[in-house]
């Protein structure tokens, strides 16, 4: 079996090796700081599929002492021919050599064989002065391809790709931070048009990796739906002895309750959040801040967050219809049919007239404070009775499937999850409305959900998921 | 047989339930890698096999944990909770049995044994035996509530849509009981008593059409048992009517001769039935606990996660920790009244405004494109210049943005040992344009850099922008005279 390949990260010093490497191995605990000398040693970051290797990267330090090694270089070759062997030489002779380290740490995977990948910051205008660099890697005779990072706003792409192609086969533009999963797949691809036998691994890497992105996404989906199953049907309860009974007044009781409730309802939105990025391997999302700004100015029970993630009363009415009808063909079906479908049609509209009549209400969950009977008292609070707390946490909760399934793995920045202003559900097609819509239904009632309706209702949320990536990316 | 399909399907429900905890990446590590172990030994990787080996791994080095053994138990209790239920409507159903069959069979030495009320009897067992098997198959189950509260039916036991045929089977199994404990009370009777049977109807209806009607009754053992069919002798012979004083005109013994008709009515309509339905309540349990387990989601999982192979990207290993301070102590200083420039690294591109470049005595460029050799021949002609003067300075500019790489320290230590001692050397990162827009976050890699080189000799200075003629007039900070 042939060898996997290996793609060594080099380049000047802070010019985004690292991001680099961070966005393609899905790796956000990479140091990534815009300090020379970040990175000290090389650094393997194999993609394996069931622990085959397929290929690996290598972030590499970047080029300290170039002129001085060039010089050596020259100083040590006869012809073309002996290049590579003296910068292997190089390699062997100055590898204890402090002043060398980080060119032997670079230079090491060149010698044996890996592809080379040139990093350049396309935000800063081209310069000659990094020639040495580029010449040396040409020394090493690997196959190379140049990639230009934008790590600031300016773009002097155009002048570096036509610098770039002197001295590299392949020249690309690729934004660590911000190029979409499509363009690291493209990425990658390239790479393993650098090699004949390069090619398949790659090619063989960009399907298991875009298989693994729609699992993703499904088991997302699964996460989701789960969680608004559990946070629709949830209530909170409570037993009193009698002495408990007679210390705490009604009302500081569903007070009690009532925090409980809520509390609870954010600890299970927490886990979803967490769940969802651990999916996506972000281990180190910096959303702690994020988050409270979020809950302080559009907390997940204000009225706020209603506007921004709920939806209004002609939705619920339609999607109620439908619900209802639902329900009611139950009774077109245990007549026979022959009640010719009256069933339906009544079911249908009871349950738009009750989506209207409370779609712009945010009714409270029922609060049920029980009699004393055999010196014990119960209270509960909850389900929740409105349906707009589900289109809520529906919303927030792709929201933020939304951008960290969008975030790459490079980025540090805090992550923002601003509210939606525009009602996107309401282009989500009849059939998952209406699903979504029954489940709410059935988790308020305390109705437990068979298999398939939880299988429907994931496939509604996954609907709900491509809706909503449709108008992020349809976006002004 | 269907138990351990049942257990196979608790198990497996139960471990879908444990693994909720779990994190999606690790399942699918963990269920490819048992598919693989199982590719590796040609074997497949059935539900069974899959359970075996997380009970297996999950022992713990042999021990058996206190959550492994909970967990392996609670299938069990609610298969027990079924067993004991079958076994309390078996102990009915003989006991029903006999008290039933010994009621149809009471006989004082007076009245004779009515068979048309064994026959009713048998009719009414059949009907219900049926309408157990319509009520299975149709998954009609009035007694669902009863259920929950024995805590056999609960909402989200997997066990749901098993449900019918699993109380089907219960019942059947009781009537069958039933059924075999009246045939065996009716032996018993037979041999112990003289038993005295007859048929009697308030119908006006002949022994000819009695006969008949017995004949269609007797028609599945007619070949296997003729002596358990009854002839027209009989059936006219052992006619009674409760108002007759006595029916002394028959023969006594002919009274005895139906009993192995009484016996292979009793078999046929009563236990025949409810052994069919057992029969049928088993392959439905079969055929629904099959469909159960591949319809569970979790089974649609675990196939997914088993078929697909796992992805590493590559994310074991974290340094975002090890990053370096970037924190310092050094600070800007004012730029020294230098009469050297020197360009480091094509930092002569873009030009240096007026205000900076003029007054200079010698300009030298550094670094970059140039050799080791020019910037040797550099520091050599500074060094010329500098001996002369009483101050000695220089202003060494560099692009902010680019870092400041172990070539520049090569550079200034060189200088350092070639130039007088008391030579300062102002470090002048300068940006244009845009590139100032980062010129803070700049300037700390220069004031780093610096605070690393530790030479007091040598500091970073901000360019100053004003003319010449202006800097001439301004009083030079204290230091730097």
């Amino acid at each position: 079996m042939a060898e996997a390949p290996v793609f060594a990260v080099v380049g000047h010093p802070n010019k985004g090796k690292s991001s680099i490497v961070a966005t393609l191995s899905q790796n956000d605990a990479i140091a990534i700081a815009l300090e020379p000398g970040t990175t000290r040693k090389r650094q393997a970051y194999p993609l394996s599929v069931d622990g085959h290797r397929v290929y690996t990267l290598v972030d590499t330090p970047g080029f300290q002492r170039p002129r001085r090694v060039l010089e050596w270089l020259e100083a040590h070759s006869v012809s073309v021919s002996d290049r590579a062997e003296t910068v292997k030489a190089f390699v062997t002779q100055f590898q204890d050599d402090t002043r060398f380290a980080d060119e032997c740490e670079l230079l090491a995977p060149l010698t044996e064989g890996a592809g080379v990948i040139y990093v350049v910051d396309g935000s800063i205008p081209y310069s000659p002065q990094h020639e040495a660099e580029m010449t040396i890697l040409r020394w090493t005779g690997r196959p190379s391809l140049a990639l230009i990072n934008s790590i600031g706003p300016d773009d002097y792409s155009d002048t570096w790709q036509r610098a770039l192609g002197q001295f590299f086969q392949v020249v690309r533009r690729f934004d660590a931070v911000r190029a979409p999963f499509e363009q690291h797949l493209s990425l990658l691809k390239t790479f393993g048009q650098l090699e004949p036998e390069w090619e398949a691994p790659l090619n063989e890497a960009t399907r298991y990796l875009s298989e693994q992105r729609h699992q993703r996404r499904r088991e997302s989906a699964t996460l989701i739906a789960n969680t608004l199953e559990g946070m629709m049907s949830f209530r909170e309860q409570r037993t009193l002895t009698v002495q408990q009974v007679t210390e705490m007044s009604d009302q500081a009781l569903a007070d009690q309750l009532r925090d409980q409730w809520y509390k609870h309802q954010r600890k299970k939105e927490e886990h979803l959040r967490i769940a969802i990025e651990r999916l996506y391997q972000h281990n180190r999302v910096q959303r702690q801040e994020a988050e409270l700004v979020w809950h302080s100015e559009h907390d997940l029970f204000s009225e706020n967050s209603r506007a921004a993630w709920g939806v209004d009363r002609r939705y619920l009415a339609t999607a109620g219809f439908g619900a209802g009808a639902v329900s009611g063909v139950g009774i077109d079906a245990a007549t026979l049919g022959h009640s010719l479908g009256t069933g339906a049609l009544i079911g249908g509209l009871i349950g738009a007239a009750g989506s209207y009549y409370y779609g712009d209400r945010l009714a409270l969950p029922v609060l049920k404070i029980g009699v004393l009977k055999n010196g014990i008292r119960t209270a509960s609070f909850g389900p929740v009775q409105d349906s707009q707390f589900g289109y809520v946490v529906l919303g927030r909760a792709i929201n933020h499937w939304w951008h960290i399934s969008q975030r790459n793995h490079a980025g540090r920045e805090l992550l923002d999850l601003a509210p939606a202003d525009d009602h996107w559900m309401e282009s989500l097609d009849r059939r998952s409305r209406q699903t979504i819509h029954q489940v709410f239904d059935q988790c308020r009632k305390k109705r437990p959900l068979d298999d398939k309706t939880r299988q429907t209702f994931r496939d509604a949320i996954d609907a709900a998921m491509t809706e909503f990536d449709h108008w992020r990316l349809n976006q002004p | 047989m269907a138990y351990s399909r049942l257990r196979r399907l608790l198990a497996f429900d139960r471990q879908i339930r444990r693994d909720g905890t779990q994190s999606p990446v690790f399942l699918h590590r963990r269920d490819r890698r048992f598919a693989l172990d199982c590719q590796d030994r040609n074997e497949t990787p059935s539900v069974d096999r899959w359970l075996v080996h997380l009970e297996r791994v999950g022992r713990m080095g042999g021990k058996d944990s206190h959550q492994s053994r909970l967990a392996a138990s609670a299938p069990e209790q609610t298969l027990i909770k079924w067993r004991r239920l079958l076994a309390t409507f078996a102990l009915f159903g003989v006991i029903f049995g006999i008290v039933a069959m010994a009621g149809l069979l009471y006989y004082e030495g007076g009245q004779r044994i009515n068979l048309t009320v064994l026959l009713a009897f048998a009719a009414l067992q059949s009907l219900l035996a049926l309408i157990t098997i319509v009520q299975s198959t149709v998954n009609w189950q009035p007694w669902r509530p009863v259920l929950r509260r024995l805590g056999l039916g609960g909402r989200e036991s997997p066990l749901k849509p098993l449900m019918p045929a699993l109380m089907a089977r219960v019942a059947h199994t009781g009537g069958v009981c039933f059924g075999l404990a009246g045939v065996a009370t009716l032996l018993v009777l037979v041999v112990i008593q003289d038993l005295a049977f007859g048929w009697s109807t308030t119908l006006s209806t002949s022994a000819e059409g009695y006969h008949q009607l017995l004949g269609t009754i007797a028609w599945p053992w007619q070949h296997l048992w003729p002596t358990a069919v009854p002839d027209l002798a009989l059936v006219d012979a052992t006619r009674f009517f409760r108002a007759e004083a006595s029916s002394g005109e028959a023969d006594p013994e002919l009274w005895g001769q139906w009993w192995p008709f009484a016996v292979m009515v009793w078999l046929v309509y009563v236990v025949m039935p409810r052994l069919a339905g057992l029969v049928l309540a088993q392959l439905q349990l079969h055929l629904r606990a099959r469909r159960a387990l591949a319809s569970h989601p979790g089974m649609v999982a675990l196939e997914y996660r088993m078929e697909t192979p796992t992805v590493d990207t590559g994310n074991q290993h974290h340094d975002a920790l090890d990053s370096p301070d970037e924190q310092t102590a050094a600070q800007c200083q004012a730029l020294p009244d230098s009469q050297i420039l020197i360009y480091w690294a094509g930092a002569d591109d873009p030009e240096l405004p007026d205000s900076l470049s003029a007054g200079h005595l010698l300009t030298e460029s550094a670094g970059g494109q140039r050799s080791l050799a020019d910037d040797e021949q550099a520091i050599e002609r500074c060094n010329d210049l500098l001996a002369k003067q009483a101050k000695p300075a220089v202003t060494l500019v560099t692009r902010a943005w680019e870092p400041p790489i172990a070539e520049l320290k090569d550079f200034i230590e060189a200088a350092r040992n070639h130039w007088p001692k008391k030579t300062r050397i102002a470090l002048l990162p300068f940006t244009s344009g845009a590139t100032q827009l980062n010129s803070l976050q700049q300037l700390g890699q220069w004031l780093r850099f610096v605070d690393r080189l530790n030479d007091e000799q040598v500091c970073v200075s901000q360019p100053d922008l004003r003319s010449p003629e202006s800097r001439a007039y301004e009083p030079k900070p204290e230091g730097l005279k």
